[in-house]
This record gives C-alpha cells, sequence and structure tokens, in this order.
C-alpha cells in the first residue's frame, strides 16, 4: 500500500545483481576505491528519491 | 621523532573539547541559535554522526588490517539502512513520535503488552552495549597512554568516566521528562560529528600528502606492495562479506544511541528524508579515509598497534597531527558515552526502576525521577568501566565491537515482527530472545572473555564442531539471530495472543489501521479524571497531567463527550509514557482509568476515531487503497452536504455523524457533538430526537417544536443500519430531520391568498348581479321623487335612495377588492411622499360629517419615500384613519409616524380607541371581518388594505391593545425608493 515499490526493485534488484558488482569490485587491483563508487551511485539514488518523493506523508 | 605530550595536556583537551560542547548546548538550550538552524535537517544528520563511535576512529582501521574490506560494513549497514529509511525508519519514527516512546525497550513494550519484554530488553541491551561502552573508555584512555606514554591507562579510564558522567547529566538529565527534546543535546552531538569527521579527514589528508605525495605517490607505493591490497581484497572470496553486511545492516538501528537520536531527539520528521541520502554520503567520505590511514601509517611504519594507526600518522609525521587523530577518537567516544547512557539511563528508569518500586506521591514525582536517572547514568557508566577493567582490557577494540553489534543483533527478529508481522506475540519474543541471548553469551561473550572456556568441547561430545570466538564471529552471529527468529516464529504462531496485544499489534503494524472499540469508562468527566490519578501521582501531578493532555488535544475542562474523554485517556497513556515508559503508564491506566466490564456495555468500533486515522494516514494511500479513499470521501462529503439533516448513531446512541443541515438547524457544531449521547443534546433538541429514536414509528411528517420561542414544524425518518460485516458493528441508526417550517408557512400563505381569491371571485359575482336591481330600485326611487309630493312619500323616497347609494357603495367596494384580488394590475409604480399623502387622506376625512371633529396628527417626516402607486396607497391611508376615527371619540388624538429602516419605510398608525377584540386578530385582514356595528362597515376595508399592501410587497401587521384603555397600531413596510437610500 504505502511501501516505495521502486525501493523494492531497487532491493531485489542489487540482491540480484550482487554477485556480479562483488566479481567486479574484487578484480579492481589497483582501483581499489571500486566499491566507493557503488556506494556514490546508490547516494545520487537516494538523493533523486528524496527530491521527487513527496514527503508530506512523514 | 614522535612528539610525546603530557597527561594533563591531553586531559586539558579533553576538558576543553567537552566544555566547548557544553557550550554549545548551552547556548542552543538559551535560544540564541537561530530555531531555523537547530531544526535543520543538516543538524539531524550530523547528530547521527553519533553512530560513528571510536570504533569508527580506530577500531575500524585495525579491522581494516585485519579483515581486509570487511570494515566496510561498519559504515555500509547504517547507510543501507539509512538508503532504505522511508520503508525501515519511517514507521519506527511514526510510532515513536505518536506514543511517545523513547527506546527499543518502549517500543517492545508498547508492542508486545508486557512489562516483562520492556524488563528483558533493557536487561540484554545493558549488557550487550557494555563491552561497546568499554570500548569508548578503552580508545580514549589508551590513545591518551600512546601519546604521553604513561603506562597505567585504568585510571585514565576511570577519570575519563567520571568527567562522563558528569556531562551527561548535564547534557541530558536536566529534565525529568524525555518527553521534551534536547535540542541543545542534538546540536552539541552535530558539532561533535563534525568536529570528527574534520579531524578524521584531515588525519587521511595528513596520511596522503604527509607521508605520501598524493593520490599517484600512493598508487606507486600500492603497486610496490600489492600484499597490501590483496590482503584488501580477502574477505570478498570467502563468503563472509554477506553475513557481514547483514549483521552490521541490522544492528545499527537499534543501537540505543542510534535509536536516541533517530527517533527520540528527533526534531524534524522530514529531515528523515534528508538523513536517507545525507548520512551515507557522511559515512562514505569516513569510510574513504580508512584505508588511505591504514596504508599511510603502514607505509611510515607508525609506531603503534593498528587500532591506533589514526594517531601513528601523526607521531611520525610531526607536528601536532596527532592531536587530529586524537580529538576525533575523543570526539567519537564522548558522543556515543553520553548519548547511549542517557538513552540506557532512560530504558532503565522505565523498565526496571519504576516498575519494580510504587510510584512517589505528590509533587516530588518529578525530581524523583530526575535523581533516579541521574544515579542510574553513574551506574551504567561505572558498570561500563568495571567490564573494561577486568575484561575489556586485554581485548582489541574490534573484539569488544564485535560483542556488541552480535549482541544488539538479537533484537532484530522482535522489531521486524512490531513493524511487519502483527502475529508475532510476546511469547514468541521472549523465546526468541532468550535463546538468540544465550548463543551469545556462550559462543561469543564466555569464549571471548574466558579463553579456558570449555564449550567448543562439549558441542564436540554432542557431535558438532563449532569455531568460536573474533575470528568465527559472523558464524556466530548468524547462527545466533537464525535460531532467534526461528524460535521467535514458531512459538508466536504456536500461542495465543491476548486482544489488547493484538489492538497494539496493529496500531504498530506498518500496513493496517488501528481499530479502537468504543469502549465506556468508568469516569464520567475531566474531574473524575483527575480524582482517580490523584491517587497514584498525587493531586498537583495528576491535575498538571490532565490539563495537558487536554492542552495537547485542545479539549475544554468542562468536557463530557465519551468519545473526547477516550482521547483524553489515551493522550494520558501517551504523555505518562514519555514520563514513565509505556509499561508503567499502561498499568497506571487500567489501574485507575479502567473502562467498564464488557457486560456492562455494547462495544463497537470507534468510527469517528477511523476516520480522523485516516485523514492522517491520506497522503500514504496510493493504488486501489487510494481510491477507496477517494471514494469514501466523496460519499461522506455528499452526506455531510445533504441539503436534510443527518444523524447517525451507535448501538449506545452515541453521535457519530452531524451534518451540515443538522448544525444550520440546531445551531449546535458538529465538534461540539460528535461523540456526546443524543439524550446529552442541549433542549429541545436532546429530548426530541431521543423520544423519536426510541419510537417505534419509522415516520413522524410533522412534529411541531418550540425553539426559542419560535415554533418550527420538522419531519423525521428514520431508519436502522445493520452490521456491514463484524459483529460490533450493528445496531446503529440514521436519522433523517426534515425542516418544513417554510413550507408550512408558505402554505398558510397560499391559503389565505385562495381563500381571498375565491371571495374576490364571488364579490364580483354578487356585485354584478346586485347592481342591476339596485339601478332599478334607484331609478324607481327617483321617480316616486318627483311624482309624489307628499311629505311622508318624499322622506320614505329618500330613504330608499339613500339605502341604495349605499348598496352601491358596498357594491363598489366589491368591485375594487374583486380587481385588486383577482387579477395583479400592472403597476405603474412612482415616488411617492408618505407624509403628503397621509395629509391628503386626513383632509379627505374631514370632509366627513361624522369624522370633521377628529384630531389627526401627522408625525411623518417630509423627507419619506416610499415607491408605489400613490391613489392606492392614498386609499390604503384613507381606509386606516377611516377604521381608527370611527373607534375613536373627537378628542382622542390619532397620530401617524413613519421611520425609515434599511431597506422599509415604516408608517405606524396609532388610535387610543377601544382596540380590536381578542379573537379577531387571525381573520382581521379577511374579508367580511368587521368589529364595527351592522350597518357601519362593509369588512372590506382592511381586506383591501392587506391586498394593496401585498401588491406593493410590503407587509402590515397589527398590535392591540397598545396601552390600558386599548388602541391599536398598524404597522405598514413599504419598500423605500431607491432614489432616496
Amino acid at each position: 500500500m504505502y511501501t516505495d515499490r521502486l525501493l523494492i526493485i531497487f532491493i531485489l534488484g542489487t540482491y540480484l545483481l550482487s554477485p556480479a558488482i562483488i566479481d567486479w569490485w574484487s578484480e579492481g587491483g589497483r582501483a581499489w576505491y571500486r566499491p566507493y563508487l557503488i556506494w556514490l551511485g546508490l547516494i545520487a539514488l537516494s538523493y533523486w528519491i528524496a527530491k521527487s518523493k513527496d514527503v508530506d506523508g512523514l | 621523532m614522535s612528539m610525546v605530550y603530557s597527561v594533563s595536556e591531553l586531559i586539558a583537551i579533553a576538558g576543553g573539547y567537552l566544555l566547548f560542547l557544553f557550550f554549545v548546548a548551552w547556548i542552543t538550550e538559551r535560544g540564541w541559535l537561530p530555531a531555523h538552524w537547530v531544526r535543520h535537517p543538516a543538524v539531524y544528520v550530523f547528530s547521527l554522526g553519533v553512530y560513528a563511535s571510536a570504533w569508527a576512529v580506530y577500531g575500524s582501521v585495525g579491522y581494516a588490517y585485519q579483515y581486509g574490506y570487511n570494515f566496510l560494513s561498519y559504515f555500509l549497514g547504517i547507510s543501507g539502512v539509512f538508503l532504505l529509511a522511508p520503508i525501515l525508519l519511517a514507521p519506527i519514527l511514526r510510532l515513536t513520535a505518536t506514543y511517545q516512546l523513547s527506546s527499543l525497550a518502549d517500543l517492545f513494550a508498547f508492542r508486545y503488552r508486557s512489562r516483562m519484554a520492556g524488563a528483558m530488553t533493557t536487561i540484554i541491551m545493558l549488557i550487550g552495549v557494555l563491552p561497546l561502552l568499554a570500548l569508548q573508555l578503552k580508545a580514549v584512555a589508551e590513545s591518551i597512554q600512546i601519546l604521553s606514554g604513561t603506562d597505567d591507562p585504568r585510571s585514565l579510564a576511570a577519570g575519563f568516566c567520571m568527567m562522563m558522567v558528569i556531562f551527561a547529566i548535564l547534557f541530558g538529565a536536566r529534565h525529568a521528562t524525555a518527553r521534551e527534546k534536547h535540542e541543545g543535546l542534538v546540536v552539541a552531538i552535530a558539532t561533535e560529528s563534525l568536529i570528527k569527521l574534520v579531524a578524521f579527514g584531515a588525519v587521511a589528508l595528513l596520511g596522503l600528502y604527509g607521508v605520501f605525495d598524493g593520490p599517484e605517490s600512493l598508487g606507486q607505493w600500492l603497486d610496490d606492495h600489492p600484499e597490501m591490497l590483496s590482503r584488501l581484497y580477502y574477505p570478498l572470496q570467502d563468503g563472509t562479506w554477506h553475513s557481514m553486511i547483514m549483521a552490521f545492516f541490522v544492528s545499527a538501528v537499534v543501537l540505543p544511541h542510534m535509536f536516541y537520536m533517530a527517533f527520540t531527539e528527533n526534531l524534524n520528521p522530514r529531515a528523515l528524508i534528508t538523513a536517507s541520502w545525507a548520512l551515507p554520503l557522511m559515512f562514505l567520505v569516513m569510510a574513504l579515509c580508512v584505508p588511505v590511514i591504514l596504508w599511510a601509517a603502514a607505509a611510515s611504519n607508525a609506531p603503534t598497534s593498528p587500532d591506533y594507526y589514526a594517531l601513528g600518522i601523526g607521531l611520525v609525521t610531526g607536528g601536532h597531527g596527532a592531536v587530529l587523530g586524537y580529538l576525533a577518537g575523543l570526539a567519537g567516544a564522548s558522543g556515543m558515552l553520553i548519548v547511549a547512557t542517557l538513552a540506557l539511563s532512560g530504558m532503565c528508569l522505565n523498565h526496571l526502576v519504576l516498575p519494580a518500586s510504587p510510584l512517589h506521591q505528590g509533587q516530588n514525582l518529578y525530581r524523583n525521577l530526575l535523581w533516579t536517572r541521574r544515579i542510574l547514568i553513574a551506574a551504567i557508566l561505572a558498570l561500563a568501566y568495571l567490564f573494561y577493567r577486568f575484561t575489556g582490557a586485554g581485548h582489541t577494540l574490534v573484539e569488544l565491537g564485535v560483542l556488541s553489534f552480535v549482541a544488539t543483533l538479537q533484537f532484530v527478529p522482535g522489531l521486524i515482527g512490531a513493524l511487519f508481522w502483527p502475529s508475532g506475540n510476546r511469547n514468541g519474543l521472549f523465546a526468541g530472545l532468550t535463546v538468540g541471548f544465550l548463543c551469545w553469551l556462550l559462543l561469543l561473550l564466555l569464549p571471548i572473555t574466558y579463553p579456558s572456556w570449555q564449550l567448543p568441547q562439549l558441542m564436540e561430545l554432542l557431535g558438532m564442531r563449532f569455531h568460536t570466538g573474533p575470528d568465527q564471529w559472523h558464524h556466530v552471529a548468524i547462527a545466533s539471530v537464525s535460531a532467534n527468529a526461528l524460535v521467535f516464529a514458531i512459538v508466536s504462531i504456536v500461542t495465543p495472543m491476548s486482544r489488547a496485544e493484538k489492538n497494539a499489534a496493529e496500531a504498530c503494524a506498518v500496513d493496517s489501521l488501528r481499530r479502537p472499540y468504543r469502549w465506556e469508562l468508568e469516569a464520567k468527566s475531566v474531574d473524575d479524571f483527575i480524582d482517580a490519578l490523584s491517587q497514584p501521582l498525587g493531586p498537583i501531578t495528576a491535575t498538571r497531567e490532565v490539563e495537558m493532555a487536554l492542552r495537547d488535544l485542545r479539549l475544554p475542562r468542562t468536557e463530557t463527550r465519551p468519545y473526547a474523554l477516550r482521547r483524553l485517556r489515551d493522550q494520558l497513556e501517551t504523555n505518562l509514557s514519555g514520563l514513565l515508559g509505556p509499561s508503567v503508564s499502561h498499568q497506571l491506566m487500567d489501574d485507575h482509568l479502567p473502562y467498564l466490564p464488557e457486560e456492562e456495555q455494547s462495544s463497537s468500533e470507534d468510527i469517528q476515531f477511523i476516520e480522523s486515522r485516516l485523514e492522517q494516514y491520506r497522503d500514504r494511500l496510493s493504488g486501489l487503497a487510494a481510491e477507496l479513499d477517494g471514494l469514501r470521501r466523496f460519499h461522506r462529503q455528499t452526506l455531510l452536504e445533504l441539503p436534510m439533516g443527518v444523524i447517525s448513531l451507535g448501538a449506545d446512541d452515541e453521535i457519530i455523524g452531524w451534518n451540515q443541515a443538522m448544525e444550520a438547524l440546531t445551531n449546535i457544531s458538529a465538534a461540539d457533538t460528535i461523540g456526546s449521547r443524543l439524550s446529552d443534546l442541549v433542549d429541545p433538541w436532546g429530548e426530541f430526537f431521543t423520544r423519536f429514536s426510541r419510537d417505534d414509528n419509522p415516520h413522524q411528517p410533522q412534529l411541531s417544536l418550540e425553539v426559542q420561542g419560535q415554533t418550527r414544524w420538522l419531519s423525521l425518518h428514520k431508519s436502522s443500519v445493520m452490521g456491514i460485516g463484524t459483529a460490533e458493528q450493528a445496531g446503529g441508526q440514521v436519522l433523517v430531520i426534515e425542516d418544513i417550517t417554510e413550507l408550512r408557512h408558505m402554505e398558510a400563505h397560499l391559503a389565505h391568498n385562495e381563500r381571498l381569491a375565491s371571495i374576490g371571485r364571488l364579490a364580483a359575482g354578487v356585485a354584478h348581479e346586485i347592481g342591476n336591481p339596485v339601478t332599478a330600485i334607484a331609478c324607481l326611487a327617483q321617480n316616486l321623487d318627483s311624482e309624489s309630493d307628499a311629505e311622508e312619500q318624499l322622506e320614505t323616497s329618500q330613504q330608499i335612495l339613500e339605502q341604495t347609494r349605499r348598496i352601491t357603495r358596498i357594491v363598489e367596494s366589491l368591485v375594487t377588492f374583486s380587481h385588486s384580488g383577482g387579477i395583479k394590475q400592472s403597476a405603474h409604480h412612482v415616488p411617492v411622499n408618505v407624509r403628503d399623502t397621509v395629509d391628503e387622506a386626513i383632509s379627505l376625512l374631514l370632509l366627513d360629517p361624522d369624522h370633521r371633529l377628529q384630531q389627526f396628527e401627522n408625525h411623518c417626516a417630509s423627507d419619506g419615500w416610499a415607491h408605489g402607486d400613490p391613489q392606492r396607497l392614498l386609499q390604503v391611508f384613507i381606509n386606516l384613519l377611516g377604521n381608527a376615527a370611527d373607534a375613536c371619540t373627537a378628542e382622542q388624538a390619532i397620530r401617524i409616524y413613519c421611520e425609515e429602516t434599511e431597506a422599509y419605510l415604516e408608517v405606524r398608525v396609532e388610535d387610543q380607541g377601544h382596540g380590536i377584540p381578542e379573537g379577531m386578530h387571525d381573520t382581521l385582514f379577511e374579508p367580511f371581518a368587521t368589529s364595527k356595528a351592522p350597518g357601519r362597515g362593509t369588512g372590506l376595508g382592511l381586506a383591501l388594505v392587506y391586498s394593496i399592501i401585498e401588491e406593493h410587497f410590503g407587509s402590515i401587521s397589527v398590535e392591540s391593545p397598545i396601552c390600558d384603555a386599548g388602541g391599536t397600531r398598524f404597522i405598514i413596510r413599504l419598500p423605500i425608493h431607491a432614489a432616496s437610500l
């Protein structure tokens, strides 16, 4: 009902993609900052959701 | 070339830093900082940085050294929780704000309706968090030890611990209740986080540019030392990564200091949305510093253990760099200690101390609470010190941190149950927590603190192989929390749940709406509430609390509506929950403000309350639910705006609906009515509606009711509302009330006009039929007159002529009346000066020998202009003045007054005559109604006046008697001529 469908899709997607992400990450070598890039991507997504979301519900 | 500081310098830095924080808190509470700064989302986000304790500054570097990328899980876990804040945290925030729940123990005690749940949560939380508190003491003490070179960190820890007791009390225990938000504390903790972030970042930059020559040089060094990178990457292969991030993800929220900062001290609910991206960003920056510090320290052979590399870099590079690391660690440790101790002291007070000891009466309640809280703060910090002193000193920061994180993990099944699984019950919670806690105790705490612990041998005897200890902690974490969740689920399913618990479960569940029942209270008024609460709280506190709850609900002290009293009870329970904790508060309400026993009342669902809750939930509805809500609103609005009065009643005659037409009819607003009994309405409505609602007849087409001296005619209908599903809803009624007063007036008016019209038609016919023979008689009489000279005959013929003239006059009046009463003349209305018209009427009347001596006094002002037909208005005044003159002797003056009101010209004709007989008032304006002697009047004069005034869109009324001797006053209202307005 109120649960944000977008976020559920996002969680499921992350879970399904996690092996691929871990592989990409562990092949980083000198690019040790790769997990931070993923992390930054998530923050940007969250920022976008927070901006577009009607926060009156809170 | 390490720079060595003296102990006193380092303690002075700590003292100065804490005093600065206190100063920040103090100016905030004084209101010297603008409110929009204090409530800015950034302050909330930074205050949540309290999560990054000394573990983040020192422990995570050591963790990265030992377990590679796994260190990220500490930061990623909390970031994940906040990225999902709208789903995971918003419901908790809503619950804690609505029910004044200040800790996880409060939430559990409220949700599982059990004191035991609160007490158990408190005890496990206290034991579980002790290692984390000890970690902070250890970190600060050892960092002073490293920087100063002393060898007794234990007494340093004792000193720091005492400092923390004082500051924790100063920051958070100056007010008795958790109801007031500690704005000062929030701003101080936010400042603390900012200092920590800047100092930690500065240490990393020092490493990057002081040890290396920038990112390129770091990359070069990594190429030369590939073992450092492979050490970082190895946990990704062995699968511990998933369980680690899961463990930190879920434990982040239940940690007492995080729960306290995120929910209890939340000043601005919308800030949670900002925190959903800003807090992960802040931890990203901190996490980015960790590997840089690790590598810089490793590259420069820092003279410390990996836990304290943040200090080591400063020692290697010289200058005051080490103080930056010390300050970051100090900020992390002190912030976490203060907030966690405050949170834990609140939990202990509400769930251990208060339920165990009877409440102290009287006005000292608030003071007693305050002092108990302060003693608890000191006791908790003393326990943390003892833990550090006897077991913590010999362990690494990582070991201590891990102990706490796995312990708090045990609350997660209960929390998820509280939010998302309404069937989870207290038995399940107890069983699950016990199993999880025992796993933690036996498989983690004892093996770590007493390495000689023999459990693994015991397990081998049972045929199980299990390696425990810090290396294997993620196995213990997953095993204990899985066992916990499994037991929680199984026990919840197989054991029954109480009704109160079900209610609370519905209140907490994310997707459902609480459906309260309309139980009746024993207390019937606000004073009953105060009396009932005076026993446990003392009269002063009881009065204060009740008045505060009334203020919160904006209810008057005189309130007696059952609906409002139920809300008052709920509000009191919520407010007292903020003061005493939910379990004590709930018990207090049940003991002193009980509901009537179930058999004595007919309970049904509180529709009014559900509606008000639905209004609050509106923004959260989507899809089908939103469509249904839209439909509900439409139907509700239809009912509200129905032009007929509608009252809906519950089975116990409680009013649950009162629409706008009812408000207009009775002048009683819905807000004053809803929730009260039908019979409690002010008279005459209360008795009138109650009689009808109990009557067997479902329709009463015409009932008269005297309201404020006026008669109202009402048409009443009712029907019973059958249950729409659950049995509790059955037995209501809906009353429909139609106000037919206007209709009745119109009917009377129409009947009168119809009567006049029929008489007019009759009169016209009669006049025509009589006119011809009378003319003939008059001609014959004239002939007789001219043909005879006999005296007697002449007199007879004169009398015949006189009588025929009279008949002619009557017939002419009848014809005039019938024309005016029948076909409306096309009016050619012009301005008419009332004074002149009255004068003309007087002069005409004075020509009549009967009225020659009559006194007339025209008091009309010369500027009174009416809008009408001058000839017909002259007729009106001649008739009225003639009638007056007939009723008076010559000495009794007839006075005419004229007065302008807003839209009308009011003309009053007063005489001092004998007045109008009592019985004639109703028929005065009907044709042939006269009080004059037979032969003196036709009875058509006033009827004519009435119809002329009606044609002019005016009105006429009469008052008689107007004085002791009698007298009559005719009041005519005529439209004012527009130009004179």
